[in-house]
Order: structure tokens, then C-alpha cells, then sequence
């Protein structure tokens, strides 16, 4: 049994259903010692983009101190984004700590 | 940046609404302004709005209101004309009073966004915790 007439309705175009696309295919894969982004330059990369977000911040809230600042809510959102930043910089900076003390407590031998 | 896109967007929305509330603070401020005859009336401001591509809403320009006005007779009036009339602005005070609502209410509901936008951002750095 079919169930049509939604369509008939002039001007109502169903929606098309969600496609899921199939992940791309892993390019090699990564245990042969193949070299990702290094964590190191990741976490580095991650705080030098913090910095920039801060530091924006910073630049809006002497604006406003000093009464340049064209509209309040670029201060207040830029504040956000920064504290927002600067979160999950530490949650992961947290996350590489506890997988190194994981590591550190692993009994060899 | 990406992540923070809901952010940028409201971002975008606050502005828009703060360009829209100065408009209307400006055609408020010059209801009565009346100008001689010779001259074109007080010219309401109107904000035109655009929505981006890639999400938000962009100020492409101010239009302005009816440079004609109304005649209004004031044989007093230091701007008078010989025939006693001066040119007051084309102007609803209460479509101005209105949209000021809806500026407001708009302006409002972008500051909700990005309190929800900021808790959303939170909940996200939540997972993996406790």
C-alpha cells in the first residue's frame, strides 16, 4: 500500500532524506610510524590561536575602558569566545596530561 | 573559526539590531524637526538588512524616508514660508515607536543566542568529565 497526496499539495516539496556519506577511505594506515599532526605543534597552534582570540579580547576591553569601543556586544562576545577558548585549551591540555600519567603508570616488565 | 560560528552570527545580529535601534533613536530625536519650504524635509533612516552566505546578517545601507515631508502651517514659525508653512518629516511616530519594540525584541533574542550558544559551548566541554 502506498501513501501519496502530501505531494499533491501544490508548492510542498518534501524534504530529500539525510545522506550519509560513507567516510572517506583512511589514506595508510597509522601504525606504521606514519606521522599525523604532531601533538606538539597542535597544542602550540592551538595556544598561538587562544592568544590571538585574547588578545582581540584584550584590545576591545581597553577600547571600551577608554571609551572607543563602537558597540558593547563586541566586547562582551569576543570575552565569551575567548573564555570559551581558553577552556577547552585547558580541558585539552588536561585530556594529554592524563594520557601521559596513564602511560607513566604502566607497569613494564 | 569555525567553532564558533553561532557566536559570529549573533555577533552579526547584535550589530544589525544595534544599526537599526541607532536609526530609530535618530528618526525619534528628529519627529519635530521641521525645516523651511526651500529645503527637503527631515528624511527618516531605514535600515536595510542581508543576510550572508555563510550565515549572519550584514547592514548593506540606510535608505531615506520622503524628502517631500508634510506642509504643516505655521505662520509663527521663524521658517515660515510667505505663505506660513514649514516642512515637517513624512513620519508615524508610532510605526518608529513599533519597530523600537521590535529592535529591541530582536536585539534581545541575539543576546539569547549567545547565552545558548555559550552553554551549548560548555556542554561540549563537559564530555569525557567525572
Amino acid at each position: 500500500m502506498s501513501i501519496g497526496g502530501i505531494e499533491a499539495i501544490s508548492g510542498f516539496t518534501p524534504l530529500a532524506a539525510p545522506v550519509v556519506q560513507a567516510p572517506a577511505p583512511a589514506a595508510a594506515p597509522a601504525t606504521q610510524g606514519v606521522k599525523g599532526a604532531d601533538f606538539g605543534s597542535m597544542v602550540l597552534d592551538g595556544i598561538e590561536r587562544l592568544e590571538g582570540i585574547q588578545d582581540h579580547a584584550d584590545t576591545l576591553a581597553v577600547r571600551a575602558a577608554t571609551g572607543t569601543l563602537p558597540n558593547i556586544h563586541d566586547y562582551t562576545l569576543a570575552a565569551t569566545e575567548a573564555e570559551t577558548a581558553t577552556k577547552l585549551t585547558v580541558a585539552v591540555r588536561n585530556k594529554a596530561i592524563e594520557a601521559f600519567s596513564e602511560i607513566m603508570r604502566m607497569q613494564v616488565g | 573559526m569555525g567553532a564558533f560560528d553561532m557566536l559570529r552570527i549573533a555577533n552579526s545580529s547584535l550589530g544589525m539590531h544595534q544599526t537599526w535601534l541607532d536609526a530609530l533613536a535618530h528618526n525619534i530625536a528628529n519627529a519635530n524637526t521641521v525645516r523651511a519650504t526651500s529645503e527637503d524635509a527631515f528624511q527618516q533612516q531605514m535600515v536595510v538588512a542581508t543576510a550572508r552566505p555563510d550565515g549572519g546578517v550584514d547592514v548593506s545601507g540606510i535608505e531615506l524616508g520622503d524628502a517631500e515631508g508634510i506642509l504643516e502651517y505655521a505662520p509663527d514659525h521663524p521658517l515660515a514660508d510667505a505663505d506660513g508653512y514649514v516642512r515637517a518629516p513624512a513620519m508615524d511616530m508610532s510605526v518608529q515607536m513599533t519597530s523600537l519594540v521590535q529592535a529591541q525584541r530582536g536585539f534581545q533574542a541575539s543576546v539569547q543566542v549567545t547565552k545558548t550558544a555559550q552553554d551549548t559551548y560548555n556542554a561540549a566541554l563537559q564530555i569525557g568529565q567525572g
